[in-house]
């Protein structure tokens, strides 16, 4: 298991080496404009190539890597030119992340738990009403573009009323908990369609195993079946989808936070590019590239920790 | 004993009845006579789904209709601003009229006009990236399937391009690349083949050592008809659904570029553009058509786009047929 | 004579099939009796499967029993409707073993686990207890160092000793009946003679009784004591495996027995039953097997036979038995088997 794990890590500290420097060489075709702010217009030529000589961005490409590696290993990511004159990246980000990681987090279990009891009800009620209805809902979620929906639920639920006054407030206060709830269902939606369909495909694809039937001869209930034999086996390939959330709730949160004004980074995201703010564009790439790599680390652990073939034997090929 | 075998076996005699039947080994045979056919079935299958003809016409008419519709009369243009004649001042933010059918937006522009024209351009886009992502995804794919040489490379360069979150790479694409027509093709086009080219890597494989094929070839049959007859029909099955898929993916990935800013220039109407437009009135409830109009157009069509996909995925699946 | 155990009469089961109706068992009649070995015999798609999971309720949802009887202990099971009534059979008086063990057991939990919870689930055993009773059924179907296996899982186990674990699961169960659908048909030859003897030897201590499902005459011949042989859907003939190998009455059980290679002449093309199986889906009138029959007489294509009794316990459905009918001779072939035990009986 040790021995498994370890190799994971490895192959996944390599593939977010690979990425980073990926991303960064692509950051370096970023257009000039984004490294002077306002006062593009206002510099002389010579100025300007003193600026980006300052950053360093003149030196040769490997040069460039060199330092850049150098900083990020130090805690460096770069000082922000526009959206926060000459504040160093870090600490832009250091006040967003909370935000943004409860809220991940927080949708996560939400999605969970109803995306898999739906997915589960659907199974049960396979071909009528009720698997209808919540197929309908997956459709739906899947076919219309998130921005789409989530802006209608803003807008229409927020209009409801009781006894005159609304019971879901527009913006995000970080003090009233009402007002989280909106948002972080919003960010589960497209988990919870993707988990709901994902547990009734397994559903039914277990229920007509060889096994399963041999544990109806043996005598077992149902219930007794579903619980003892099904759900364990259920966790193995649900922790494959687990990355896969996790990148559907970045970029829920994209809309998410801009929508309901939530301080975290992806609203950041969203202002530094409209900005044009390159270091920050730049330093939020990057985290949120190596997020879907450790997401997918962690997926590979926790399924060898329930999925004893996968620890005792090596797996090949591409996921 | 039936009335029927009464009245048979009474009509016989006994001595008749037990002599010896005609004894015709032709008939014997006949009963495993099958005269199934892949298309047919997966033909008779979809079109024994009501909600997916209907789509499929709706579609169609939709797609005609945006290409008819510049043409039709009384059309107006969609980047002109229209201004009362009596006042001079453009015609802002009117509701529907019997003049506008679908009201103006806030610089005067007719909306109907505008939403035939921004379907027309986000259709474009997704039809482009979905003919692309099939072509150059099924190119990859069989290459890296076929080639066994470059399949480890292959599969680490996949595990590491796939690493990287789409989002990211499309804003950084369309970040660097600065926001047009042709950036947003581009930038969809470079993320959306892999799924294909790894799923056409996965059947070439397949048909070079499944046991039917191995079998095939053990009867001799040329590597041309193995891929015509075994693996073709699937794959052109596959190709319609997923272009049919892609489409509402694109357009959501445009929505999605349009909402951070990196989106079609203002002046180029798409659907994601309208949207937005739209977005920025929508807390006033007279103006809210101007959100609520794209929002239909666009459910409308992904969701139908989907919905056939998914169609056809299942009426194509052998599992299903009869 | 013995009571049976369990006692079927004219059963009839039904699948609904993509819009149209299939009749699976067509009339089928059997009896059990204790302690004795039966095999059912037929080709693939006879209905021998569906047959005896009617007995425990587990055909597929879209199936069901449209007629007949299945009497155990008094009860008619074709009759149960409720998973609560047949959680009262299901293990606890019949028990299945099935073909393959590749895919039987559950990949992700311990062998000592999926066998520890018919104990707990049948007779109420608890921890240590359970436990020590599981390792000690291990041992009974002969896998080594039981200790150490019951904590192991299915993929450690080779085929032949997954088959074990199931068998040992049986065992568990401590059923009345016992059915093993095509046990070694998965295995390789020589594990194939250790699991038949193995079904023996606890069969002779567990008193148990056991119907093989199989289409390996072979197999049928070293451990059967009864054979009952099915086509379409239905037994058409039944009796001691010395009446059906050598005194076979029914054409089919010629034509059966004709095709094992063994009775091949060297140089001569082997036989096999030309034709194919009647399509289940549309009624068929008369004997199901007549149109493969070159011998058929005209009321086989007009009415069912009913079943002759040959002996008492040796019937068969064919109205070559009718006193009517005229003397027909079984093949060469069978007439050689008839003469070879004769002389092993002299």
């Amino acid at each position: 298991m040790l021995r498994y794990s370890i190799r994971r890590l490895l192959q996944s500290v390599v593939t977010v080496f690979i990425v980073i420097t990926l991303v960064f060489l692509l950051m370096r075709l970023l257009p000039e404009e984004g490294y002077f702010g306002d006062s593009y217009d206002k510099l002389t030529p010579e100025q300007r190539e003193a600026i980006l000589r300052k950053f360093g961005l003149l030196d040769p490409w490997y040069i460039q890597l060199r330092n850049f590696y150098s900083s990020l290993l130090k805690g460096d990511l770069g000082t922000s030119i526009i959206y926060r004159r000459d504040v160093p990246v870090i600490d832009i980000i250091k006040i967003k992340i909370p935000f943004s990681v409860s809220f991940g987090l927080a949708a996560i279990g939400v999605s969970l738990l109803f995306g898999l009891s739906m997915g589960i009800h659907m199974a049960r009620n396979k071909g009528r009403f009720w698997d209808q209805i919540w197929s309908a809902y997956v459709v739906f979620i899947n076919a219309v573009p998130a921005a789409v929906y989530l802006l209608f639920i803003q807008l229409y639920v927020t209009g409801l009323k009781y006894r005159g006054r609304p019971i879901f407030p527009m913006l995000f206060d970080r003090y009233n908990p009402r007002s989280w709830i909106l948002p972080l269902i919003s960010m589960s939606l497209g988990s919870i369609a993707g988990y709901a369909m994902w547990m009734r495909r397994y559903m039914v694809d277990q229920l007509n195993q060889d096994y399963i039937r041999l544990a109806r001869a043996k005598g077992m209930s149902d219930k007794q079946i579903m619980v003892k034999h099904v759900m364990r086996n259920a966790f193995v390939p649900m922790a494959q989808y687990l990355p896969t959330s996790v990148l559907l709730t970045i970029s829920g949160s994209i809309y998410i936070e801009s929508l309901y004004s939530i301080p975290g980074m992806g609203g950041l995201l969203v202002d530094v590019i409209q900005r044009q703010d390159n270091p920050l564009v730049q330093a939020l790439v990057l985290i949120y590239s190596s997020l879907g790599i450790w997401g997918l680390f962690l997926g590979d652990v926790l399924m060898a920790i329930f999925d004893p073939r996968i620890r005792l034997e090596r797996r090949e090929g591409a996921r | 004993m039936t009335h029927k075998e009464q009245q048979v076996i009474q009509a016989m005699e006994d001595e008749a009845l037990f002599t010896f039947a005609e004894y015709d080994p032709e008939a014997a045979e006949r009963v495993g006579y099958s005269d199934y056919s892949y298309w047919g079935s997966t033909l008779k299958i979809f079109l024994k789904n009501k909600t997916a003809i209907f789509l499929l016409c709706l579609m169609g008419a939709l797609i005609l209709f945006t290409t008819i519709q510049p043409y039709l009369p009384n059309q107006k243009s969609p980047i002109k601003i229209h201004t009362d004649p009596a006042t001079g001042y453009p015609l802002r933010n009117r509701p529907p009229s019997d003049e506008f059918w679908f009201g103006t937006n806030v610089i005067g522009q007719d909306l109907w006009a505008r939403l035939w024209s921004g379907t027309r351009t986000s259709l474009l886009i997704a039809i482009i990236v979905g003919i692309w992502e099939v072509c150059f995804g099924i190119f990859i794919g069989a290459v890296w399937g076929y080639v066994r040489q470059i399949d480890a490379f292959m599969t680490e360069a996949y595990n590491v391009i796939n690493n990287i979150p789409t989002t990211i790479l499309l804003m950084l694409l369309a970040y660097i690349l600065r926001p047009s027509f042709k950036t947003m093709v581009i930038a969809m086009c470079c993320t959306g083949w892999l799924g294909m080219a790894r799923f056409v890597r996965n059947q070439i494989v397949i048909i070079r050592d499944r046991e039917y094929n191995l079998a095939s070839r053990c009867l001799g049959t040329p590597t041309y008809r193995i891929i015509t007859k075994n693996l073709l029909p699937y794959l052109v099955s596959v190709i319609v659904m997923r272009i049919a898929l892609s489409i509402p993916g694109t357009i959501g990935w445009e929505v999605f570029l349009t909402y951070i800013g990196l989106g079609l220039p203002i002046d180029t109407p798409s659907l994601g553009n309208l949207l937005n437009e739209g977005r920025q009135v929508m807390m006033a409830p007279a103006l809210r058509y101007q959100l609520v109009f794209p929002a239909v157009v666009l459910s409308v069509i992904t969701i139908s786009f989907y919905v056939l996909g998914n169609a056809f995925a299942d009426a194509s699946d052998p599992r299903n047929h009869y | 004579m013995t009571e049976p155990i369990l006692s079927v009469r004219d059963l009839v089961v039904k699948f609904s099939l993509r819009g149209q109706i299939l009749t699976a068992i067509r009339g089928a009649s059997l009896d059990l009796y204790p302690a004795e070995t039966v095999a059912i015999v037929g080709e693939s798609g006879s209905g021998k499967s569906v047959f005896t999971k009617t007995w425990l309720g587990m055909l597929d949802a879209n199936g069901w029993v449209d007629s007949g009887s299945i009497l155990l202990e008094g009860k008619d099971l074709a009759r149960y409707r409720t998973e609560r009534e047949w959680l009262t059979i299901r293990g606890k008086k019949i028990a299945m073993v099935f073909q393959d063990p590749m895919t039987a057991l559950n990949p992700l939990r311990t062998v000592g686990m999926q066998i520890q919870e018919v104990l707990e689930l049948h007779h109420g055993m608890r921890g240590e207890e359970a436990k020590a009773r599981t390792i000690e059924i291990l041992g009974e179907v002969g896998i080594d160092m039981p200790e150490a296996r019951y904590d192991q899982y299915p993929h450690e186990f080779s085929g032949g000793m997954r088959q074990r674990v199931v068998i040992a699961i049986a065992v568990a169960c401590n059923p009345k009946i016992l059915i093993c659908d095509e046990p070694t048909t998965a295995l390789d030859v020589t594990i194939q003679a250790q699991i038949l003897e193995l079904i023996r030897s606890l069969q002779k201590k567990l008193g148990v009784t056991l119907v093989y499902i199989t289409h390996d005459l072979g197999v049928v011949a070293n451990v059967a004591d009864r054979v009952a042989v099915m086509y379409a859907g239905e037994i058409i003939e039944y009796g001691t495996v010395e009446e059906i190998f050598y005194d076979p009455r029914h054409p089919y059980t010629w034509a059966l027995l004709s095709s094992l290679p063994q009775l091949g002449v060297k140089g001569q093309p082997l036989y096999s039953i030309a034709g194919t199986p009647p399509n289940l889906f549309t009624e068929i009138n008369g004997d199901a097997f007549a149109p493969r029959n070159p011998k058929a007489l005209k009321i086989d294509y007009v009415k069912r036979p009913p079943f002759f009794q040959v002996s008492p316990t040796h019937s068969a459905k064919t109205w070559l038995l009718d006193p009517r009918a005229p003397k027909v001779e079984p093949p060469e072939t069978i007439k050689a088997l008839q003469a070879k035990y004769e002389g092993y009986a002299q």
